[in-house]
């Protein structure tokens, strides 16, 4: 009998430690860049009273240090995290590396054909989709609306040409120092803004293959940036050692009137906290010189992704799926100038309403230009970008640096 | 004879108190040495180990053949040079002045360590905002007294870039030879100096005949600190320019940062790491030869 009312309680209790171990919390780590973290902490409530047993351990980075922190966490351990950000341009890096998990089996075809085509194409790599993207993403054209007035004009430039006009119209009225500043510092953003006035040039980062922004638009582009800082005075000169993020400022403080930026700045020009412009900003189409062209603009769209070697993939795809469900697409365009994954929400009453530049930012999008799409594209990127500021700096034309380039960049291999 | 020194157990015991340290050296100073010059013999990808093999010397003979390999060594040579050349003789004058007698000189002294005593990147981070184009002091100051006409970009230009970052760093760390030369100095008795007088010694006379060729130990010692920490910089290029403008600050430490952790090649990493330890190394025996020499003349 003793004996077995001692089985009974063991058993009861394996029973007990079972029930409890299967709901027992799980962890999933997060990286993410800054742009958008203050938006994605915002929703971990929610997210884990709708998941009690999902707990998550958000950090997050400077966009300019979230390659390398990735790479080396990742390296070291191919669990140290459960998601991460990725940029559209990492894709077939990561991809090559072994880092991702596709995601097809997460997306079913009927839910992904309802994401814009060319984000789906962007995070599609060897015909599996890897990342689901989380906003889509351009560097628009923001200008000030009143200094704009002040200047006497009434709308903001349509070419690069016109820009300058406008810039030299500002400066003499004494409305602004400059017309605008840029973030054309060695990093990532250059090449954005380089990809931007090329295609708004007529020009081609490649041809056949082979480098073909050191010729036509391309070139044009280059002498243009050259030419706007040091010939026409209408850039500050600044912009050679300033970042995207960095010009934000020179925005906010009413500085500057003209200022290219992407859609995360709203939230930022629309913060009574961090701007002294709420309110006068407003978004152009960027300025293009390609008859027939009205604008071109570079891509900028990112996503998450769940890591190959995760302990807590279900768990992981839980949290990217509440970030994407159209209930949070909307809540991050709202109140944080996002733009959505879901082409339905582009007609969003809720959507539209609340951001009333928004019609310009989707109209943007048909003229925005991806940067290429190349497996070694964080080499060709660093070459490029020294090439460009050598030219910027002076020390080489824009001609010979961007020879010296393209020489380079059709010399790497893999 | 043994017995007598080292006590009960001898060579034993000293073994064992030894063998903690040797431990945590061996771990955190040997092998890493030997394993990054092991695998400056590589071709080592990070992440796509599938392409690692061995290579033998080839990353040492692109490296050395390499123009970007050069220029980064000029840039940290150059910066060496002017940044502890610039410490070395204010570091030598605040001596100087620190080892008279005036009111309020121990307050002087505890002044003068605070901009060593910041850390690295505290104070690249306060300089990057001093020169900066648009808000930084530097601009506001020199406006204001009239000595320029309007707002520099002090960053924008390599050169100038670097000869900035130079000046923070002297601002940093001269200090330090401050301090160990001032101790040196305090040594020296005050009859030298008073002899000299009375032989109608001049002020540079006596420091370039007397209180320099006194002081040689401490200026080699702390020469040789400093030329080592000064040439492997990082920090400051780190938090200010980031290498840039085009390349124009980056310094071999920052080169080999770059190619660690954003082209992903360890193996040529490696390589520049271990021709700046060989650069160090044979400096250093250079400087300690003479320094030896000098003090068996002492």
């Amino acid at each position: 009998m003793r004996r077995l009312v001692g089985i009974l309680v063991v058993l009861s209790l394996l029973v007990v430690m079972g029930t409890s171990l299967a709901a027992a919390k799980v962890t999933i780590r997060v990286i993410s860049s800054d742009d958008f973290a203050p938006f994605r902490k915002s929703v971990i409530p929610a997210f884990e009273k709708l998941y009690p047993n999902i707990k998550v351990d958000f950090s997050s980075v400077g966009y300019d240090n979230l390659l390398q922190k990735e790479l080396t966490a990742l390296s070291a351990d191919r669990s140290a995290y459960d998601v991460i950000d990725v940029d559209c341009i990492w894709v077939s890096e990561y991809v090559d590396m072994g880092i991702l998990e596709p995601l097809d089996g997460y997306v079913p075809p009927s839910e992904r054909s309802k994401i814009i085509k060319s984000l789906r194409d962007t995070f599609t790599y060897k015909g599996h989709l890897y990342v689901m993207p989380m906003f889509h993403d351009a560097l628009f054209f923001y200008y000030n609306v009143d200094m704009l007035k002040k200047a006497g004009l009434s709308r903001p430039p349509k070419t690069w040409d016109e820009f300058v006009k406008y810039s030299k119209i500002i400066q003499q009225k004494k409305v602004a120092p400059y017309g605008s500043i840029w973030g054309w510092s060695q990093n990532e953003g250059l090449i954005c803004y380089y990809g931007a006035l090329l295609h708004g040039f007529g020009g081609k980062f490649f041809e056949s293959g082979k480098p073909a922004f050191n010729k036509g638009g391309g070139l044009k582009a280059l002498q243009w940036m050259v030419d706007s800082i040091y010939k026409w005075k209408v850039v500050d000169p600044n912009s050679i050692t300033a970042t995207d993020r960095d010009i934000l400022h020179s925005l906010a403080s009413g500085r500057v009137p003209f200022g290219f930026e992407w859609s995360f700045a709203w939230g930022v020009f629309e913060d009574p906290k961090q701007s002294k412009v709420k309110g006068k900003i407003r978004v152009g189409l960027v300025p293009s010189n390609v008859k027939g062209l009205p604008s071109a603009t570079t891509t900028g769209p990112m996503g998450l992704s769940i890591t190959s070697g995760s302990k807590h993939k279900a768990a992981a795809w839980k949290f990217i799926n509440f970030l994407a469900s159209k209930k949070n697409q909307i809540k991050q365009s709202v109140e944080y100038g996002a733009m959505p994954i879901w082409k339905s929400l582009y007609k969003s009453p809720a959507v539209l309403k609340h951001h009333p530049e928004f019609g310009v930012m989707v109209e943007q999008l048909k003229y925005a230009f991806n940067r290429p799409q190349v497996p070694y594209y964080t080499e060709f990127s660093h070459i490029l970008q020294v090439a460009l500021q050598k030219a910027l700096t002076k020390k080489m034309t824009p001609k010979a640096a961007l020879d010296e380039a393209a020489k380079k960049i059709a010399g790497l291999k893999r | 004879m043994e017995r007598r020194i080292l006590g009960y157990g001898g060579m034993r015991h000293l073994a064992v108190f030894l063998l903690p340290a040797t431990l945590v050296l061996g771990i955190v100073l040997v092998y890493p040495v030997l394993y990054d010059t092991f695998i400056s013999f590589f071709h080592y990808s990070l992440l796509m180990k599938y392409l690692n093999r061995w290579v033998g010397l080839d990353n040492y003979i692109q490296m050395l053949t390499s123009r970007s390999f050069w220029y980064a060594a000029w840039i940290s040579g150059y910066f060496t040079v002017v940044s502890v050349g610039g410490e070395l003789v204010i570091g030598l004058f605040t001596a100087l002045m620190l080892n008279r007698k005036f009111h309020g000189r121990a307050f002087v002294r505890s002044l003068v360590i605070l901009p060593w005593a910041l850390p690295t990147v505290v104070n690249g981070v306060m300089w990057r905002w001093i020169y900066d184009g648009n808000f930084g002091i530097l601009n506001g100051v020199l406006y204001r007294l009239g000595l320029i006409s309007h707002y520099h970009s002090w960053l924008a230009s390599p050169f100038t870039a670097l000869n900035m970052i130079i000046l923070a760093d002297i601002w940093k760390n001269w200090g330090f030879f401050t301090i160990v030369l001032l101790g040196a100095l305090q040594t020296i008795p005050d009859s030298y100096f008073e002899a000299a007088k009375i032989d109608g010694s001049g002020f540079w006379y006596t420091l370039w005949h007397i209180t320099i060729p006194l002081l040689k130990p401490a200026i080699l010692v702390s020469l040789v600190m400093r030329i080592t920490q000064a040439f492997q910089v990082f920090d400051i290029v780190y938090m200010i320019t980031q290498g840039g403008p085009a390349n124009g600050t980056q310094t071999l430490s920052y080169y080999i940062f770059y190619n660690a952790f954003q082209r992903l090649q360890f193996g040529s990493a490696a390589t520049i790491s271990v021709l700046m330890t060989g650069v160090t190394l044979v400096f250093a025996l250079i400087l300690i030869k003479i320094m030896y020499s000098e003090v068996e003349y002492m």
